[in-house]
């Protein structure tokens, strides 16, 4: 099996299309870290908030696509309730109370799922145009799972476009590395904070409604993501965008090829490599700030 | 450093008086509950002793109970060892497992500890839940608790077996407390206000921290020890990141650093959950919500508040100030 050269792409898509839905995720969640210092645990939350978001609209008025534009801005929506009413007080607590209060909020929205679409887990449907296999380096490999590769790649090469070479981008980077000296230099810091704080929960909302398909929509699709969320920002490093590419690609390949390779060893084997990297790089590989 | 202050003292008095009063007068459902606070307690001590006083917040401290209940268990059930031997084995292993973490953890801080720790705590979930051996998902049964007929007592009558876990927490708070007022507990409260200084000093960081750790990990494998006792039954769900998470909650209702508050805080988690949740199934949303405002208010928990409340009181009572106390961190 494992000599067979269709073995290896299947895995390697497999891989890479996990390594894009936990890129979608944890760049939200790293890019609001580098910025605020805030340790968002609810972004698991908001994610299957957007995964309920789209399997709802999908059903009701019979589109995914509907969903997939409806979702993220659901969720932005809830983003905007969420800063103006915890997240700007807490800008300037401490990581623990940061935590603690995301971790409330997690309680909350949970409960809050549940007693909006109950603990049944809603199905969703792969649309029409993306069902079936496409024949791709000889192997079939289902459209859809594709689809979700291409879009992780445009989000990155967007949000590589946008930081990298554009101004709103330059004063997110120089927000990142010193935000007194950005703010004394006229960057409204603040308001800047909040537009990456909504775009991070877009991105959320979005990786829900592409995960609603693939996953069986379930209240607590969000804790279960929330660790790998968490494994891939740190083993990239808190907020950097390589960081989390790196951290997504790493988790992704460690994930699928361990679980084919080394049953036995693979669920062990991402946290043991986690461990490795916080005790020789305890800022990860790619840490925003030298 | 930990002070027994006038005010903490009357709370354990009170804490002890209701709960073994509680223990002779409550049917069999309350008893259970009693347990249930009891164990709780054990385990948020654990976590008060290196989040509140080392400032290393763990979220591995679920985990580490778990090693201890499927040490018992493992012991006990499978291997067929004396239930005190298998006990003591327990809570040895747990903290020799919870040193290595602490030592391997030590240079990471904030937000890195915090996620270390969790990583440690997922793969010892993991090992567990993927290794055949432990039973997989079903856990493993067939646990039997403590033969303390020598003293004349049945654990299996439920009144008895609550009394003993609440003598547990006596003798653990007592370790808590030993351990945080001898040289070791000092030098942690050292590190804790500055490692640098006391790197200065000529001390190794690593190692009390370490230390601390190791003696935090025996106290949390006491208390998973118990829970296996309790149940009878061991499952994986035991060593889940949301058990190191609620116990966390605990802490901080309760009053971070104060080691009664987490007292205190384990009794209202533990009463609040059964009371919303017989009230509506999303207690959860009510348990998220206090936990919020309780964060929000910047006091330090239930404990902590009240802590403030009476030094305010004194303060306007005599209006010269007596001494540098800072309530929160003693």
């Amino acid at each position: 099996m494992t000599h067979d050269a269709g073995f290896w792409v299947l895995q390697a898509l497999n891989a890479l299309q996990l390594s894009m839905l936990l890129f979608l995720l944890s760049v939200g969640l790293t890019v609001i870290f580098g910025l605020m210092h805030f340790v968002n645990l609810a972004h698991g939350a908001l994610y299957a908030l957007g995964a309920y978001v789209a399997a709802s609209v999908a059903g009701a008025w019979g589109g995914f696509w509907v969903g997939l534009i409806v979702a993220p801005i659901a969720v932005a929506a809830m983003g905007v309730v969420l800063y103006g009413g915890l997240i700007r007080r807490m800008r300037r607590s401490g990581p623990m109370a940061q935590v603690l209060v995301t971790f409330g909020l997690i309680f909350a929205l949970l409960d809050l799922t549940r007693i909006i679409w109950g603990d049944v887990a809603l199905a969703s449907d792969v649309p029409a145009l993306l069902e079936g296999q496409v024949r791709l380096l000889g192997v079939d490999y289902p459209a859809y799972r594709l689809f979700v590769i291409g879009l992780g790649l445009a989000v990155l090469a967007v949000l590589a476009f946008v930081l990298g070479r554009t101004q709103i981008g330059a004063m997110i980077r120089a927000g990142v590395d010193n935000d007194a000296m950005a703010a004394c230099l006229g960057i409204d810091v603040e308001r800047l904070f909040f537009v990456v704080f909504c775009v991070g929960c877009a991105l959320a909302g979005l990786a829900g409604a592409v995960a609603a398909p693939l996953l069986s929509v379930t209240p607590d699709m969000g804790l279960q993501i929330l660790i790998p969320v968490l494994i891939v920002i740190v083993i990239g490093g808190l907020g950097s965008l390589k960081g989390a590419i790196a951290g997504a690609l790493i988790y992704g390949v460690v994930q699928t090829f361990g679980a084919v390779l080394a049953p036995q060893l693979s669920s062990v084997l991402i946290y043991a490599l986690l461990a490795l990297v916080l005790v020789t790089r305890p800022t990860g590989l790619f840490p925003a700030k030298g | 450093m930990f002070r027994h202050t006038p005010l903490r003292v009357a709370a354990l008095a009170l804490l002890a008086v209701a709960g073994i009063g509680y223990a002779f007068g409550a049917s069999y459902f309350g008893l259970e509950i009693l347990t249930e606070i009891a164990i709780l307690a054990i385990l948020v001590l654990a976590l008060d002793m290196v989040a509140g006083f080392g400032g290393m917040v763990s979220l591995a401290h679920g985990a580490l109970a778990g090693v201890g209940a499927y040490g018992y268990a493992m012991l006990q059930a499978q291997a067929g060892v004396a239930p005190p031997i298998a006990l003591l084995g327990a809570i040895g292993l747990t903290g020799a497992l919870a040193w290595a973490i602490g030592a391997v953890c030590a240079r990471s801080h904030g937000i890195y500890f915090i996620m270390a720790t969790l990583a440690f705590g997922q793969m010892a979930y993991s090992y567990i839940f993927e290794t055949p051996v432990f039973g997989g998902d079903d856990g493993l049964g067939g646990i039997s608790r403590l033969d303390l007929s020598v003293l004349g007592l049945d654990l299996m009558d439920s009144r008895n077996f609550a009394l003993f876990c609440l003598a547990m927490v006596a003798l653990a708070y007592a370790a808590c407390a030993f351990v945080l007022r001898s040289g070791l507990g000092r030098s942690l409260s050292g590190v804790h206000e500055s490692e640098q200084r006391m790197r200065a000093l000529g001390l190794t960081v690593w190692r009390v921290k370490a230390h601390v750790f190791g003696l935090s990990g025996m106290i949390a494998g006491l208390s998973g020890a118990l829970a296996a006792q309790h149940i009878m039954y061991v499952s994986p769900g035991l060593l889940s990141w949301t058990v190191s998470g609620e116990a966390l909650v605990v802490v901080i209702l309760g009053g971070l650093g104060t080691l009664v508050g987490p007292l205190v805080g384990a009794a209202f988690f533990v009463v609040l959950k059964h009371e919303v949740g017989a009230i509506t199934p999303y207690w959860h949303l009510v348990t998220g919500l206090v936990l919020i405002a309780v964060v929000m208010s910047r006091a330090n928990g239930i404990f902590g508040a009240l802590e403030a409340w009476v030094g305010r009181r004194r303060a306007a009572r005599q209006p010269q100030p007596l001494a540098k106390e800072v309530p929160g961190n003693a």
